[in-house]
């Protein structure tokens, strides 16, 4: 499995594959002991559910139980991807989950490197107490907001038409083509300053020494940032983005729901929200495992893309 | 040092954590005898879970309390939180642990097949009050495939007289500024309703601080969109039967969605929004956003269901000193002809046979359970559940006539008072109508003084000049269309199983995204051919037919007893 | 002596630029604190103001018709201390069995010579993308009689993959040399975890800590969906949740909605409700913020 390791300079002794032999069974018992109270521990809580897998093939109620609903083969999955608003509500999702996912990681990136060059404390601290604060407001208390802020009457609407930009309001959310940049940006508004925390931890592991080293050189601010801040945290940025891009298909429920609106419906449903309607509100629990198990394969494929095209450039891996 | 603090600190909390939780026991959901209790010992605890929101009251809650005392009964009620009620009702029925009673809503046919539910028409003939509820022919209609009775729908019985003063469902309303201003003239058509709100607003473009007037908005929030989609059944003076038409002659269904009425619904609408009149934030607007908009009084008129928006923006309106400047609602009789017999409001009570209070294999005193909901029928429980204590919720006078002080009607719209002092036990089968006293209505809302004394001053002065008392007054009423009646029992129901189920979600679906296009378009005729290509799409026919058999099988149930 | 000299004129070049980007910096940050602490001091206004008159909107900063009622409102739920009460013990209880074990686990897989090592991860990256359902879930649990007990909070989702490998990641980038020399020294795996690993590791430590700690604090769907008929287990947040039944229910018709019109809270309990909720991580978070924002010294660890 291991085949060919990364090769990181100064690593390669211990980066060799180790044979399975007895001496080093011994050697290792602790981690191997561990390990597989790890694993049951794992299979217990994470892949016996997926015995509920099987409602996918079958026209599940919780009358019968999943021993004895009826088995439908494949009916489910063809009645899925028949569906056209099913094939339309795919793409939302991966657009919605991909824009998401750039836009939040860069800002999160932008922000944790820009506190780190404040050099006042309580500014920092200041900073970035305020800055995770939105992530405990709920979708509904954000959503409601930005629906204040982006109204006929709200002051984005009043900045533009003081600025001669427009001269009739926009009605933000009747056009579906504002939809997913108002998504992208209730999320980096929510989360960045949550999504900072890591990286802001991942900067503190940089060696100190490296940034005085650069000050010797000559280095200014903007070139410690790239030669010893982002290489520093690269790891982190790596295995956070292979993780998130397993993610894009998860690109949400309630936000949609909550801004969506009959008039941009067709850009605004994502899985979810379908399988909601179309699944769990109809007593149709089936419908729901099976665009389950296809976000699940999706993921999976996405991932183990990633993690080669990591693997091959020597980066960070997930496993 | 510090370390030794540390981990005395986590032994702690552990040790806690292990009090509290009892080891981790598995002591399962079942009705449990309060037993610590030591004053209330007798009183048996039950377990209800309403599938449905609703808001939870205080463990001390003092007239649940006073019931309990009465009945030995008290019950731990859950409400619907985060989900849907059928993804509830699943997980409830995977687990295979019930509360007592059970409401499953949407859920309640699935409780139904997992054989989760009593069959309870054995034990009925031993409760009075219960037994009284319903006719025979009302029992029968309960009936599952299986010939028994699981539950009790708890609403819209009334015992006696009928007394109702609210029209609690949709009409257009208005406000009474628009109204005194035009001399309180008599508005029958949709056409007469615009073009008075048309001529109010033009001499009377904002309020009186100067806020802009909204002349009228449509709120279309999810499945509040029935604000836009459902007023083509009533303005051909058909009733509320919710998804479809029926004719009460020849006893077909029809879909309203497609009728000359439907057109000229829509066509006046995409006119009206050209013209200014028809608020261009309709379609996008949230809920929350339409309540503050109704608050502040700058609305004239909209369609609406009245539970939907009175309770929540009467009150802004009277505590912004609004009513002064007649910025209530009331209803109009609005059809699209003059000469239609209107049907916004019918009068007699609805049994929506689909869902209702039910008592599961989980509980253990199955007669115990029943005897509390007899008790809770009862004239002084249930005076206690919807009037409250005596003297301190009501008063009565000599002739034995209800009645409530200013006071005494804020204090029970009051949130925290509420959930303090009052307990309806609103998903328990409950009367309107007329007390078993004869003189008072079973609820302060069918209490005609009551009702009267409470109405804010523009709308007493706006229902003097009609020379009518009540909302129902205003807007005419009028029999129970059949024995049919509603079909929305029915569709409310309906899953994707179907095909008629899955023609009525994806005709759900095209109306949210078409109806708004079609009210906006520049094009009306281009616009609407587009929404009827996309409508037949959906094959309404599938529905059609799934809902033409449920009336015939409805018609054929009533026969019987003619 | 050379290099510092070509020092000083780079710094002088440099200077311009530095101060270019000081200024940008602080325009950007204070834009940020501005855009991020609206809606908080918005639900700050709203939560302190008269529900009724809250309905009309226009609320932004101040409070129109000041008021402490919703927050009594709230704080009146007598249920909210037995949530308190479990809600602190699951955060602790839960935060402190997560650290343990993610930690272990992720120590285990940044071994590079342990020998199911790429396994070991892949076992547990599937884990994050794959779910078997809420019906199979609850029914699991129910079995492994969890359901009605405390325990439900804690032991499922203590290990996550996310959580792991953030603090793998971490610590790979630790110098390989300090294991190295402690296993001349003869140290067993325990002795490296504990004694040598773990205490460089506090700021990422200290970061799970605080996701799990969030979690758990915010966490009420479990309460409800398994610990339904069992108050004496219910959670702050669920207790609140409660409180919110909100517009958003989902399959909810006219028709029921009818019985339940009153039911609905006003958005000024709901902003007080969050506050109260907001409180206690706002407190606590300075605690860990230190370990986050404070530079690392490595001692003399210099590889």
């Amino acid at each position: 499995m291991a085949g060919k390791a990364g090769k990181k300079a100064g690593n390669k002794e211990t980066e060799m594959k180790v044979k399975i032999t007895w001496k080093e069974i011994k050697r290792q018992k602790v981690l191997l002991l561990w390990s597989l109270v790890i694993v049951i521990y794992g299979f217990i809580f994470y892949y016996l559910p997926l015995g509920g897998w099987l409602m996918a093939f079958q026209n599940y109620k919780p009358a019968k139980g999943l021993l004895h609903s009826e088995f439908i083969g494949l009916d489910k999955f063809k009645r899925l991807f028949s569906d056209e608003t099913f094939i339309r509500v795919i793409r939302n999702t991966l657009a919605m989950g991909v824009i998401n996912l750039v836009v939040t990681f860069v800002m999160a990136i932008l922000f944790a490197i820009l506190l780190n060059e404040i050099r006042q404390r309580r500014t920092k601290k200041v900073i970035q107490t305020v800055s995770y604060l939105p992530h405990f407001l709920s979708w509904i208390i954000v959503t409601g907001i930005l629906h204040d802020m982006l109204s006929g009457a709200g002051i984005v609407n009043e900045m533009l038409r003081s600025l001669h930009i427009i001269d009739k309001s926009i009605d933000f959310f009747a056009h579906p083509s504002y939809f997913w940049p108002i998504v992208a940006f209730a999320n980096v508004w929510k989360e960045t300053g949550w999504n900072a925390i890591i990286y802001l931890a991942a900067i503190t592991s940089i060696d100190p020494s490296l940034y005085e080293a650069a000050s010797i050189d000559g280095a200014g601010r903007l070139a410690k940032i790239r030669h010893v801040t982002l290489p520093g945290i690269k790891p982190t940025i790596i295995i956070l983005l292979l993780m998130n891009i397993g993610n894009v298909l998860n690109a949400g429920f309630e936000i949609q729901y909550l801004l969506g609106n009959g008039l941009v419906q067709s850009v605004s449903q994502t899985i979810d929200i379908y399988v909601l309607k179309w699944g769990i509100s109809q007593g149709d629990y089936s419908i729901g495992t099976a665009a389950g198990i296809f976000k699940s394969v999706v993921s999976i494929i996405l991932i183990v893309v990633a993690n080669q095209i990591a693997k091959r450039n020597g980066e960070e891996q997930l496993y | 040092m510090r370390k030794k603090v540390i981990a005395n600190m986590i032994l702690t909390v552990a040790a806690t954590a292990m009090l509290v939780t009892g080891c981790g026991a598995d002591d399962g959901g079942k009705s449990k005898n309060s037993s610590g209790g030591s004053s209330d010992s007798e009183i048996k605890e039950f377990t209800a879970f309403f599938a449905v929101p609703g808001s939870e009251i205080n463990d001390d809650n003092e007239i649940q309390q006073m019931i309990a005392e009465k009945t030995g009964v008290k019950v731990k009620e859950t409400w619907l939180t985060g989900q849907t009620p059928e993804e509830a009702i699943g997980t409830i029925i995977a687990g295979g642990e019930y509360p007592d009673f059970i409401e499953g809503a949407s859920g309640q046919q699935q409780l139904y097949d997992a054989g989760a539910l009593v069959a309870l028409d054995d034990y009925l003939d031993s409760y009075t009050n219960i037994k009284e509820f319903f006719t025979e022919q009302e029992w029968d209609s309960l009936r599952q495939d299986d010939g028994h009775i699981y539950w009790i729908p708890q609403f819209s019985n009334i015992y006696g007289e009928e007394k109702v003063c609210t029209h609690n469902d949709e009409a257009f309303w208005i406000q009474t500024r628009v109204l005194k201003w035009a001399g309180y003239p008599e508005i029958t058509t949709m056409d007469e309703y615009f073009d008075l709100i048309e001529r109010y607003q033009k001499e009377n473009p904002t309020m009186e601080d100067g806020t802009k007037n909204i002349p009228y908005t449509i709120l279309c929030d999810d499945w509040r969109y029935f604000c836009l989609e459902n007023a083509p059944q009533f303005l051909d003076g058909y009733p509320n039967d919710g998804s479809c038409i029926v004719d009460p002659n020849s006893l077909k269904v029809i879909d309203y969605n497609t009728t000359d009425t439907a057109v000229r619904y829509f066509k006046k609408l995409n006119e009206e929004y050209h013209k200014g009149i028809v608020d261009t934030e309709s379609f996008t607007q949230t809920y929350d956003e339409y309540i503050s908009k109704l608050s502040t009084g700058r609305v004239l008129g909209m369609i609406d269901q009245w539970w939907d928006f009175a309770y929540r923006a009467g009150d802004a309106i009277k505590s912004a000193g609004l009513d002064k400047q007649g910025c209530n609602y009331v209803p109009l009789p609005i059809t699209i002809e003059k000469g239609i017999k209107n049907q916004w409001h019918n009068s007699g009570g609805v049994v929506n046979a689909g869902t209702g209070l039910g008592i599961t294999v989980s509980c253990d005193d199955v007669a115990g359970a029943l005897q509390f909901v007899d008790d809770l029928l009862g004239q002084e429980i249930h005076d206690l559940r919807f009037w409250g204590v005596e003297g301190t919720d009501y008063q009565v006078d000599d002739k034995g006539e209800f009645s409530r002080t200013p006071e005494m009607r804020t204090n029970c719209a009051d949130t925290a008072y509420k959930a303090s002092h009052l307990c309806t036990y609103s998903y328990f089968p409950q009367w309107l109508g007329t007390s078993r006293d004869g003189i008072n209505a079973m609820s302060p809302d069918g209490q005609a003084n009551e009702f009267y004394d409470g109405l804010q001053t523009d709308v007493k002065e706006c229902f003097d000049a009609y020379g009518v008392e009540t909302y129902v007054d205003m807007i005419g009423t009028s029999e129970a269309p059949g024995a049919w009646y509603p079909m929305w029992s029915y569709s409310n129901n309906l899953t994707a199983d179907t095909d008629g189920g899955m023609a009525w979600t994806k005709i759900g679906e095209i109306k949210h995204e078409y109806l708004p296009k079609v009210v906006m378009a520049k094009d009306f005729d281009a616009a609407w051919e587009d929404y009827m290509k996309a409508y037949k799409k959906c094959k309404p026919e599938d529905f059609l037919d799934e809902m033409q058999k449920e009336l015939d099988r409805r018609m054929e149930e009533a026969a019987k007893y003619q | 002596m050379e290099k510092s000299y070509k020092n000083i004129q780079h710094k002088k070049k440099s200077s311009v630029a530095n101060t270019a980007f000081v200024v940008f910096n602080s325009v950007f940050m204070v834009i940020f604190l501005i855009i991020t602490l609206y809606p908080v001091l918005n639900t700050l206004a709203i939560s302190l103001n008269d529900g009724t008159d809250a309905l009309r909107g226009g609320i932004y900063l101040l409070p129109r018709k000041f008021t402490f009622k919703n927050y009594t409102t709230v704080l009146e739920k007598d249920s909210l201390v037995t949530g308190a009460i479990i809600t602190v013990a699951r955060t602790i209880i839960g935060t402190i069995l997560a650290l343990i074990t993610n930690a272990v686990l992720a120590f285990i897989v940044s071994r590079k010579r342990f020998l199911f090592r790429k396994q070991l991860s892949l076992f547990w990256v599937i884990t994050m993308y794959v779910n078997g359902g809420l019906i199979p879930t609850f029914i699991l649990y129910k079995e492994l009689h969890l359901t009605n007990t405390f325990w439900v909070y804690v032991i499922p989702g203590m290990i996550s993959a996310f959580n792991m490998l953030v603090i793998r990641t971490y610590m790979n980038g630790l110098p390989e040399s300090l294991v190295e020399s402690a296993q001349l020294d003869g140290a067993g795996y325990t002795t490296i975890f504990v004694k040598i690993i773990s205490p460089l590791c506090k700021p990422v430590y200290a970061t799970v800590a605080l996701f799990v700690a969030v979690g758990q604090w915010n966490s009420w769907f479990d309460a409800m969906l398994y610990n339904r008929m069992s108050s004496e287990y219910t959670t702050l947040q669920y207790e609140l949740m409660k409180l919110l039944s909100s517009v958003t229910s989902n399959g909810v018709t006219a028709e029921s909605m009818k019985n339940t019109a009153n039911a609905v809270t006003p958005t000024s309990v709901r902003a007080a409700a969050t506050i109260i909720t907001m409180l206690p991580i706002i407190c606590i978070y300075p605690f860990l913020q230190k370990y986050f924002v404070t530079g690392l010294t490595l001692g003399g660890v210099k590889e």
